[in-house]
């Protein structure tokens, strides 16, 4: 089943997605089963008290060779503020006077359960499902200090995910999953989960050693080759093979602050 | 989600923010891996599993040999703050309160410390939010049973509290129960299994932990 956050009529409404979504845009409320047109949502980021946000840097062989990295040996983990989070179809910004902004379509797999020390043949029963998200960074900003740092990784609006939260059983096997990334229609990135260097089952049993995971912390696992510069006014679609595409909008710095700019 | 009454949604901490430290590790910043002093202030998460509160025991992080600590002054705000100035910054704190930041011994500030900085409840907050009128004349003391180990006045911390709460609000808005602890002391104090750590804002707050065994 696929859960999904969005505000109707003004007011939050956790939903699904019906099998027919495809054809017919159709939400059913979970409050009161209640059908609604997709056309009449604005879409929020499924998970409902998003938790620790952990990503991965250089977590697929071919993106590490792109960015001229040797693959690293134990894995890059940086956090994200739940700032970052928004929903599929909202805007992200690009900040004035910079040169490279580029996406990154990532599998996130979220926490179901609370757990510590979870060995890896474990792992998968803490995971509820599974998302899409668009791990923007911006280049201009790095700096080699506990990089990438807070201003290229956590700033508002530059991490998009949904559109929903799938169950894991939906989607079963996660070791080959094809990735995409359009841009304004163009095929810009593409790759699959079969290169990603540290898999989900390591990381929760890496992170888990140092840490207690928690419902709601969700871990974007990195993301493949093909990197591109992003403009106001393009369109980007991060999709993964059975989880979902993710659309975002990007608008400028003052389109997206308005009054507060 | 929070283990504290304090702080909802995110705690920021500030690195390298004591002018003493960041003045004696200019050669170091020169070198690889740095190649070049900050330029903006060094921030890091402390997640949700390390928050914590006054008189918590603090876990012993598992196999290890060793464990600092470090406290700061903390900033939490009130109302949203987003994209404001120095001049106003100071308009959207609640008050402040104290951080102490347990972790491992800081290796090098290359990559994010997740294995150093987010052991479960190394962050406790509090005790108490306090406003204060002049919050850069304020000095925290830190004691190790019984023992001052560190007392860094406000003033001497790199960026003051008003730019950062700037520089970082043009980063990420911040939220109403968003803390930010503004600079620890460049030189981070041993602690053993079952020690007392006490830090004190006169006439502001107190924050006590014991390590766990």
């Amino acid at each position: 089943m696929k859960h999904a956050r969005v505000l109707f009529n003004g007011s939050e409404l956790d939903v699904t997605v019906e099998d027919s979504f495809a054809e017919t845009g159709l939400l059913k409320s979970k409050t009161d089963g209640q059908l609604i047109n997709e056309a009449d949502v604005t879409w929020l980021s499924p998970i409902k008290e998003p938790g620790t946000i952990f990503a991965l840097g250089l977590n697929y062989a071919d993106h590490a060779a792109e960015l001229a990295f040797e693959p690293p040996k134990e894995p890059l983990v940086f956090l994200k503020g739940a700032n970052t989070l928004t929903g599929h179809k909202q805007n992200a910004y690009r900040p004035d006077n910079i040169k490279f902004q580029h996406y990154e379509c990532e599998l996130v797999a979220v926490i179901g359960k609370e757990g510590k020390n979870i060995p890896r043949e474990e792992a998968m029963d803490y995971i509820a499902g599974y998302t899409v998200c668009n791990d923007f960074a911006i280049r201009d900003y790095l700096e080699n200090y506990y990089r990438p740092n807070l201003r290229v990784k956590s700033r508002d609006s530059l991490c998009p995910i949904g559109p929903w939260l799938i169950d894991k059983d939906d989607v079963g096997d996660i070791s080959n999953l094809k990735l995409t990334t359009h841009v304004n229609g163009e095929l810009t990135q593409e790759g699959t989960t079969a290169d990603i260097i540290f898999d989900v089952p390591f990381l929760v049993e890496y992170l888990s050693k140092i840490m207690t995971l928690k419902p709601g912390d969700m871990i974007a696992t990195g993301t493949p080759k093909g990197l591109k510069d992003m403009q106001p006014g393009d369109t980007v679609v991060c999709e993964i093979e059975k989880v979902g595409a993710l659309v975002t909008n990007i608008v400028s710095e003052q389109a997206f602050y308005g009054d507060k700019y | 989600m929070s283990n504290n009454p304090i702080v909802k949604g995110k705690l920021v901490c500030v690195a390298l923010n004591d002018s003493e430290q960041f003045n004696a590790m200019q050669a170091e910043f020169a070198d690889a891996p740095y190649k070049g002093a900050p330029t903006q202030p060094v921030l890091y998460f402390k997640p949700h599993n390390t928050w914590s509160t006054d008189g918590a025991v603090v876990e012993w992080a598992d196999g290890a040999d060793s464990m600092v600590v470090g406290a700061s002054l903390a900033v939490v705000f009130g109302k949203e703050c987003c994209r404001v100035s120095e001049a106003e910054a100071l308009d959207y704190v609640e008050g402040y309160t104290l951080v102490h930041d347990f972790s491992l011994v800081e290796q090098n500030y290359y990559r994010p410390d997740i294995k150093g900085k987010c052991l479960d409840t190394s962050a406790p907050i509090g005790a108490a939010v306090v406003p204060v009128a002049d919050p850069q004349a304020l000095t925290v003391v830190t004691s190790v049973n019984g023992t001052v180990v560190n007392e860094t006045p406000v003033s001497q911390l790199v960026r003051g509290v008003a730019e950062l709460i700037s520089t970082i609000s043009y980063i990420m808005t911040l939220q109403p129960g968003d803390v930010i602890a503004v600079g620890f002391p460049g030189q981070r104090a041993p602690v053993a299994k079952g020690d007392k750590v006490c830090s004190v804002i006169a006439g502001v707050t107190e924050l006590n932990n014991t390590l766990g065994e």
